[in-house]
This record gives structure tokens, sequence and C-alpha cells, in this order.
């Protein structure tokens, strides 16, 4: 009797079997028309990728509200951001902002040693200005964060320094004949999320028009620069991985540019990369002159602030990008909106108010 | 009849070593001792050597190495000379071309594009000599000279990728990068930046001959295995002693098509439509961006591409103040 045949059966079945049951199937594919017959804008529910998975987990438990009226700035010295609160809230909210981002540090993370009006520690000033951004972002960045906002817990989730970040390019070493190391994000569960950085700088931070593509069926004389349009397709797949969700969220693929023929949803995008730039020009990169001082004090084992990958060689400064918050989710899992009721002092004044209220100060 | 369905070769001929034609006067020796192997026999023939190499074939392996030594040693020096890094990032490891403020300039710095240019130059150098060393034994041979000349085109489409249309554009930095999925970003983005690359008409006759060679070899390639018992892969042999195997072979593509190519046309068909591929494919790239600058308009202009309704509520732009009340924040006015 020939072998052969009942070797190929076995191992046709056997290859059923193991494509049948070991993938997971999320069949069938839940999938929603959000554009006009014929462009595929389809939305399909995001997955999210498993690395992400694990930060998406509920907030810690709120701290109980102890009944203080009396205003924080008499109740406690040296308090300069949050003003506007009671001494109850006002307590209530650093014991909150300490379970969301130094919950094994405790408060002795930004305070020194028992002396709470100190400003000994740089990580008590870098926490200032944290909260200060996020009072800005909720008074002013509505285009993005529209009525959910945002919280430390958004972006920290019980961490001292949130998981996804990036680092500016450390500067060439003089007088190489290769070409710089680029940054590269050496783990990830997509190939999107191996991409290089190198971009991020030219869009997130510095003032790069993101224009790529031409309003002109043939040449106008205006040349879009091959290697930084590269680079914008690099800053647009971070965006897409960081979000869980294809170009078609927000474009119509056969004309990127056209936004008459885009999604609402760009708009917001289109904001919230506007609102990383703010965060990372006018927060990050002020706090970067006070990195090298949190550097030296991270050995204290009572400030384990940097993770591995801020050590060592890696010289430059963390920034962020979209999946600083969403962590793979169109709508990031933050419970921002529920939290913000309950912590008034997360959203300050606003800028108009803020301008007005300079003005009134300067008359006599 | 199964023995036909196979991937293996199922006749196996062994015999005495095969020499080649005596060797010219003047002609270089052919290399390696030459060796029988029944497992190399299952896909193809016995003999294994020797080979010809001559000085085209020479001078070609050597620029390919000089060309490769350079884009690897780049690459290893971009994660710092650590091989375990080079090997986990390869796929993600580049070489780029210059920066678009060096235009055309020859002589850029080494570290910005300069070792690019030369791993270019070495790796054209390779191709071309390769053409020339292939041409060579085409005649050498008496065969035609149909192999170097498809060959030709496919190096049409590298040269316009990477030196035609860089030079057209005025600018090193419009070339491609070498790496894995670097170059495929650069496709990508090259699509997108003018407007969507399926809306040329070029682009799309590449593809066609690019599926259309595949649906024919796949036609051709299941005629002939279907007619050998009856003799059918003599096939240029019943081009004009037509034996039942090349009737039979016509008749199935009649009866099922209307009309079939015979044992001639076939081989023509397959040979344009491969050449085709990438001939079309360089006059698309070449195009882009020198005669046409956003495909997708240049198809909604010549009746290619539809418009859809405009989507109700929506504006076609966002409001201008908008944008800069944003933008005073972003720059903190």
């Amino acid at each position: 009797m020939r072998i052969g045949p009942p070797i190929l059966a076995v191992g046709l079945v056997c290859a059923g079997l193991f494509t049948l049951f070991v993938p997971t199937w999320n069949l069938p594919t839940q999938g929603t028309q959000t554009g006009p017959n014929g462009p595929s804008l389809v939305q399909y529910a995001p997955t999210g990728s498993p690395l992400f998975q694990t930060r998406n987990g509920p907030p810690p438990a709120n701290p109980p509200l102890i009944e203080d009226t009396r205003p924080a700035t008499e109740a406690y010295k040296n308090v300069t951001v949050l003003t506007d609160l009671n001494a109850g809230e006002f307590m209530r909210l650093q014991q909150a902002i300490t379970n969301w981002v130094a919950p094994q540090q405790g408060c002795d993370f930004c305070h020194a040693g028992g002396d709470f009006a100190s400003d000994a520690k740089p990580t008590k000033a870098a926490a200032r200005d944290m909260l200060k951004m996020v009072r800005h972002l909720n008074a002013d960045w509505t285009e993005h964060v529209g009525g959910a906002g945002v919280t430390c817990w958004s972006c920290h989730r019980g961490q001292p320094v949130p998981a996804e970040i990036w680092f500016s390019r450390p500067p060439h070493p003089q007088g190489a004949h290769m070409d710089k190391p680029e940054n590269w994000n050496e783990s990830g569960d997509s190939v999107r999320q191996f991409f290089p950085n190198a971009g991020y700088e030219l869009y997130l931070l510095q003032d790069t028009p993101g224009l790529a593509q031409s309003y002109t069926a043939l040449p106008n004389g205006q040349v879009a620069d091959q290697v930084v349009v590269k680079r914008l397709y690099e800053v647009m797949m971070q965006m897409s991985a960081g979000m869980g969700v294809n170009c078609t969220y927000c474009h119509n693929s056969r004309a990127f540019y056209d936004w008459g023929q885009s999604l609402p949803a760009r708009w917001t995008g289109y904001s919230g990369i506007q609102m990383v730039r703010d965060i990372n020009r006018n927060v990050l990169l002020p706090l970067a002159v006070r990195m090298p001082q949190i550097r030296e004090t991270a050995d204290d084992p009572h400030t384990i602030v940097l993770p591995d990958r801020m050590r060592g060689p890696q010289e430059g400064n963390g920034f962020v990008l979209c999946a600083t918050c969403h962590y793979g989710l169109p709508k990031p899992a933050d419970h921002a909106q529920e939290l913000l009721t309950v912590f008034p002092g997360l959203k300050g004044p606003g800028r108009e108010h803020a301008a007005s209220a300079t003005d009134q100060g300067g008359q006599p | 009849m199964p023995q036909f369905h196979t991937l293996w070769t199922h006749i196996e001929l062994r015999g005495p070593d095969e020499a080649g034609p005596p060797l010219q006067i003047g002609s270089p020796g052919r290399i390696g001792k030459p060796f029988h192997s029944q497992w190399l026999g299952r896909i193809g023939e016995m003999q294994v050597l020797p080979t010809h190499l001559g000085p085209t074939g020479v001078a070609s392996l050597l620029c390919g190495f000089i060309a490769i030594e350079i884009i690897g040693l780049n690459m290893l020096a971009s994660v710092d000379w650590n091989p375990v890094r080079f090997i986990r990032l390869l796929p993600f490891l580049s070489l780029d071309p210059p920066p678009a403020k060096y235009g055309l300039n020859p002589f850029p710095p080494l570290r910005e594009g300069g070792w690019w240019l030369m791993a270019g130059f070495f790796l054209t150098a390779a191709i071309l000599l390769w053409w020339v060393k292939m041409y060579r034994r085409a005649r050498a041979l008496g065969m035609g000279t149909h192999i170097p000349w498809c060959f030709a085109s496919a190096i049409w489409l590298y040269l316009v990728l990477g030196f035609i249309r860089p030079i057209a554009m005025g600018s090193w930095s419009e070339a491609v990068p070498f790496g894995v999925i670097p170059h495929l970003n650069w496709t990508a983005t090259f699509s997108v930046r003018y407007g969507n690359i399926f809306y040329n008409p070029f682009h799309m006759l590449s593809i066609s001959f690019l599926y259309g060679s595949t649906m024919l070899f796949a036609m051709h390639a299941g005629t002939i295995l279907a007619v050998t018992p009856l003799g059918g892969e003599r096939e240029t042999h019943q081009i004009t002693d037509r034996g039942t195997a090349a009737e039979r072979a016509a008749l199935f593509w009649r009866w099922t098509m209307g009309f079939n190519s015979n044992y001639e046309s076939i081989h023509r068909w397959l040979y344009w439509f491969a050449t085709l591929v990438t001939l079309t494919g360089g006059i698309g790239i070449l195009a882009t961006g020198t005669l046409v600058d956003n495909w997708y308009l240049w198809g909604v202009k010549n009746g290619l591409a539809p418009q859809y309704r405009p989507a109700p509520d929506l504006p076609a732009a966002p409001p201008a103040q908008a944008l800069k009340t944003m933008q005073d924040k972003v720059l903190g006015r």
C-alpha cells in the first residue's frame, strides 16, 4: 500500500483543524459604513493591540472627600496652581494624583520628607507643570478632548512616566562618516510599531507643513520633499497604530488631502495633532531643562522615575504622541469624563480668562 | 496520471558529465567541477556546474559585493555595530538617499547620502555588467537575445526609480532608499504624495500585465502538463508538426473560450506580457511628479475618477478662524 496519500490526508486534516481552532477568530466581522458606497469607508471595532490592552484597566478608587471649606491657599502653604479649590478638594486631588502617577512611590515622589511646602525636589516642579497642562488642555483644547477631557490617569496609568512616549534624536557625533543611529522602537506587536520616529520631531515638535499632495492635477512649481513626506507617512501610521484605526477612520483614501471627502473625525484628529504639538513645544520642551536633575535623583529608591530605556545611551527627552493617551483605542478608556466631575481642579479657567485677568490686573 | 500533478519532475537523466561546446581561443575557462544531484534533479537538471563567469561576470559580482557591503555596513553602523540589534532590526534598517538640500550634487557628505550614491553606483554597475554578460552568453550560444531584452525592461524600471526620475526632478532625494520596510514606506508615500497612484493609467497597465502574466503562465503551464502524456512537452516541435497533444490543447481552449492561442503565439504573449510589466511601470513612474502632480485630480479631470456626493453638513475645508485659533495655541501667541 502506498503511504503518501494517507499521510497527505492526515496532514491536511491537521492543518485544517489548526487553522480553525488555534487562531482567535472574531467572526463575523462587524463593519459600519461611514461614507458613500464605493470608497470603502468602513470602520471595524478596534481589537486593540495586546501591548496596549494591558494598560486599559479601570482607574484606582477615588480617595474620600473630607469636608474642609477653607480655601486651599489658606489651609496649605506654597499653593500656586490649584488656587481655586477648597482644602478638602485640594487634599482629595493630591491623593488621587499619587494613585494615578506614583502609587508605589507615594507622596515622597514629589514632596521632600514631610515638608509638603518645600520645593526641593525637581519632580515637584515637573508635577506643577503637568497640572497646569491638564488644566489648560481641559479648558482650551475642547476641539480635541471635547466634553470628556483628560486627567493624569489618561496618560500615566499608574506609572511615573507614561508607557508610550518617544525621544528626540541625540545630536550627531562630530566627524562621523556613517549616518547617525535612528531612534527605533525595538518592541511591538505590529510592523507599524517598529517604524523609526525621526519624523515625530518634524511634525510633533517642529513646525513642518503637513501638506504633501498637490491641489492641481499638473505640476505647479510646488515640490514636496519625498524624504520629508515619508516621515509624514510614519507619523500618520503612528496615529493609526496608537488609536487602533485605519486611514479611513478620518480620510477618504482616494484623496487624502480633500477635507470635503473626509469624515468629521478628521477635524478631531487634526486638532489632536495640534494639541500634541502644543504639549511637546510648550510643556515638555521646557520640562527637558529639568530632566538632568530628575535623572540624577532617579536612583534614589523613593524616586524610581525613569524606565530603563530613558537611561544609558538614550539621552534624548521624552515627548508625547497619540498612543500616550489613546493606548490603541479611538476613544481612550481613561474614564476621564467621570473623573472630571469628581475633581473640578483638573479644569482651569482657560487662556481667554487668563489673558483678560492679566489685562485687568494691569489697570489701577 | 497523478505524477503529472506533482511538483517534482519524474524523469531524471543520469549520464556522463556534459562539458559544453569546446572553448573558443582566448575565452576564459569554465568554473567548477561538474557533479550530479538526485535532489536537484527533482526540480531541474541533475548536472550542476560548470558555469561561466567571464570578465563581465567577475566585474559584476565584485561591484555587487561592494554595493551590498556599503549598505550592510551602514546599517550595522546605524545600530552602533551591535550584531544582535542588527539581526533583530534588519527589516527596518535603511540607507537613505541625500536630503533634498543637496539636489543633484554628486558628492554630498558621506553620512548624508554619500554612501547611498556610492552603493547605488556600484549596484547599477553590477546590474548593467550582468546584462552585458547575459547578452554575450546568448550570442555565444547562437540564441536570440530575448532574455537580455526582457531583463533590460526590468533594468529600465530600476533606472527610472533611482536615476532617471531623480535627475528629471532635480534631486537625489526623490530616489528609493535601501532597506526592506523603508522601501515599502517609500512606495506607500510615493503613491499618496502624488494623489493616489492607482489613478495613473500606466500603473494600471503595469498591474494588468503583471496579473495577466501570472494568469497566462498558469494557463500555459497547466495546458502543457495536461497534454504531456500525449507528447505535449515537445512544445516547439509541435509548432510546425502538430501532434494530437497540440490538437487537443487547442480544442480545449476553443471549446472553453471560443478562441485559442497556438504553440508559437502563447510564448509571444507571455514574453510581451512579462516585458511590458516593467516597461509601462517605468513610464508611469517617470510621468509622476514631472508631467502629473496629482493622479487623483488628473483622473477627475479626465473622467476617470467618479465624483461622489459630498457628505451632508460637512464643510469643504475647516474654517480659517478655527485653524488660526489652534495655531495660536501651539505657537503660544
